[in-house]
């Protein structure tokens, strides 16, 4: 039947398939979400508050602290707050503006019917939710980064003056750096993972926030009373996630001051071990979108 | 070429498809036919994977949609023209569709101009009309060059203009010898640009044949009788496959019968008639006549039946476009 099959005149000659013709491909689907994902305001939107917070918060407590530092004629050692600490800070308020960019990545196609598209034109699905959270993953990094970068910038006069400069030989340094991208990442992919399995904006923007920002709250809230709950609380996502941009040590944990728990609290994970435990909740949720796509009607 | 082998799909414990089986060949064009809720969008949907069936099985041109290398290759989609994201231009959705399958921003740029999207392409899709919001779907679906169409209520706001472009293209893309499957209510659209129809009601298979065939199958001849005697009248008539309804009193809608039998009859038992007319049953009364008990949402505003709704109260010259056929 094929054979018989003639193409039209208009582009006759182009149409008969190249040798390694135009095929489905995860490259090709890869290109098709690059494209997708920056062609939408909302993208653009999330990204540039994204900068804005995180540049300006940390241009914000440079400046109270080394305003501060100057009357006081403190020491860079008494404030307890390092200069990486400085330059990072914005990720509180940058995380928002990235899981809500995580969730509308998925939840923006379910919402315009998109989703039919996409997956007519991938039909074995998973490609296509992978193709995704790699766009948005890089897309993060790359925008935190820049983030991180350009508050170091802007906050380096300052700093130095103070004695604060932020030392990139320094472990310690590099591993609050990174992991505040990293950090990023995990929290964008847990907001697509989060709209990929309710497929719906509005309750998927309030289910990330209600785990990234309100979960440790609230735990730490019962925690006073209930003392299994309070001892649950290093393992939330956030709680964990966080500790890779932690400056204090974990055996100090509760003297710092910065910290929420009292000195009895439970011990906050290891940087690392917490930063791994909030990637595997995100994997966790993630698996649970693939198998749902894989299932459930379009 | 599509193959539907006892399709059924239910939505928790309500059936959408039961247990349908058809196929729809390449080279002409067939049209899906049936009333709002009968199951053709879920069918398409199914055929591209979109929903999984419940029993039976579904390929396109030899294997399942999901299995081909070039999916949009081997078939193009126009599924609704809402399953866009109204965020995005026309031009970047196109790109982003081509893409998948490495397919070159030339072609982009021909499916524009093929649909007549040139002033729009850049516009963002979300300020579209229903009528540009068709032809950006079209234009998804010819991306592909694909040998195999599928269009669910593809005139569906489209202008007069629109809806014959669109019969001209698919007549055009089955000439070529692609395999086209257009969903549509409309009788009359169908029965002017499709060869072969499918029709569905509730769900079920109501027909699958030629479009002249299914069309002299379903319209009985009605013949309409004005006789101050009717009820002397009816006791003449009756008999098997025969029906009479009346609307007014000394009016008769006859089915089943035919004005030169009515007439002898009258003339032997000497009676009356003031009227004796042949209605030529239009293709919609055809229609409403075959899908008329599985129509899933009756409208019961006025209490009439369906097959008295509307080409009866008017003349038949009234319905001769339609009427042509016969």
């Amino acid at each position: 039947m094929s054979t018989t099959t003639q193409h039209p005149g208009a582009h006759a000659g182009a149409a008969e398939a190249t040798p390694h013709g135009p095929h489905l491909g995860f490259g090709g689907v890869i290109a098709s979400e690059w494209i997708k994902f920056r062609t939408v305001r909302s993208t653009v939107w999330t990204l540039a508050i994204t900068l804005v917070v995180m540049v300006g918060l940390s241009l914000l407590v440079a400046f109270g602290i080394t305003s501060a530092m100057d009357s006081s004629h403190a020491h860079p050692a008494d404030t307890g707050i390092p200069g990486s600490e400085i330059v990072t800070l914005g990720y509180y308020f940058a995380q928002m503006t990235i899981a809500v960019l995580g969730v509308l990545t998925i939840t923006g196609e379910y919402s315009t019917g998109m989703i039919r598209s996409t997956l007519a034109a991938v039909p074995r699905r998973l490609p296509a939710l992978w193709a995704k959270a790699l766009v948005l993953a890089a897309s993060t990094a790359v925008v935190s980064a820049v983030g991180v970068g350009l508050a170091y910038l802007v906050t380096r006069p300052m700093l130095s003056s103070h004695g604060m400069a932020v030392d990139f030989g320094d472990r310690t340094t590099q591993r609050v750096l990174i992991g505040c991208v990293l950090y990023l990442v995990a929290i964008a992919l847990l907001g697509f993972a989060i709209g990929a399995v309710l497929r719906h904006s509005a309750a998927s923007i309030a289910t990330v926030l209600g785990v990234t920002l309100l979960l440790p709250i609230l735990v730490l809230v019962i925690g006073n009373w209930v003392s299994w709950v309070r001892d649950l609380g290093p393992y939330m996502p956030t709680t964990a996630g966080e500790r890779i941009m932690s400056t204090s040590t974990a055996v100090q944990a509760g003297s710092s001051g910065a910290g929420a728990g009292s000195s009895s609290g439970p011990t906050p994970l290891a940087p690392w071990t917490g930063l791994g435990l909030l990637a595997g909740y995100v994997v966790a949720v993630l698996t649970l979108a693939a198998v749902m796509l894989r299932r459930r009607d379009a | 070429m599509i193959d539907v082998h006892g399709l059924t799909k239910r939505y928790g414990s309500k059936t959408a498809v039961d247990d349908v089986t058809f196929t729809v060949h390449p080279g002409k064009v067939t049209g899906f036919l049936g009333p709002n809720g009968a199951g053709k969008s879920t069918t398409m949907r199914v055929i591209v994977g979109l929903d999984r069936p419940t029993h039976g099985s579904v390929t396109v041109n030899g294997r399942p949609y999901a299995q081909h290398r070039s999916p949009l290759r081997e078939v193009g989609i126009l599924l609704d023209a809402k399953a866009v994201h109204t965020g995005r231009s026309a031009y970047n959705h196109l790109r982003a569709m081509a893409a998948t399958h490495h397919i070159r921003a030339s072609r982009v740029d021909e499916v524009i101009e093929m649909t007549g999207l040139q002033s729009v392409a850049k516009k963002r899709v979300g300020g579209f009309s229903l009528g540009m919001g068709q032809r950006l779907g079209i234009a998804s679906a010819l991306l592909g060059d694909p040998k195999t169409l599928i269009l669910d209520e593809p005139v569906n706001g489209l202008d007069p203009e629109g809806v014959l472009w669109v019969r001209n293209l698919v007549r055009y893309l089955a000439s070529e010898g692609r395999t086209v499957f257009l969903s549509s209510h409309l009788m009359s659209e169908m029965a002017v640009t499709a060869d072969h129809l499918i029709v569905v009601g509730r769900g079920k298979l109501i027909a699958d044949a030629p479009v002249s065939q299914v069309l002299a199958q379903a319209s009985g001849t009605t013949v309409r009788v004005r006789s101050p005697q009717a009820t002397q009248l009816v006791e003449l008539l009756q008999g098997p496959g025969v029906t009479v309804s009346s609307t007014e009193p000394g009016l008769m809608e006859i089915t089943g019968s035919t004005a030169v039998l009515i007439g002898e009859a009258a003339a032997r038992a000497q009676l009356v008639l003031h009227e004796l007319t042949p209605v030529v049953s239009s293709l919609e009364d055809a229609y409403m006549a075959l899908t008329k008990d599985e129509v899933e949402y009756h409208s019961t505003t006025s209490g009439i039946h369906p097959d008295h709704a509307g080409a009866h109260a008017v003349t038949p010259a009234s319905s001769e476009p339609d009427g042509v056929d016969r």
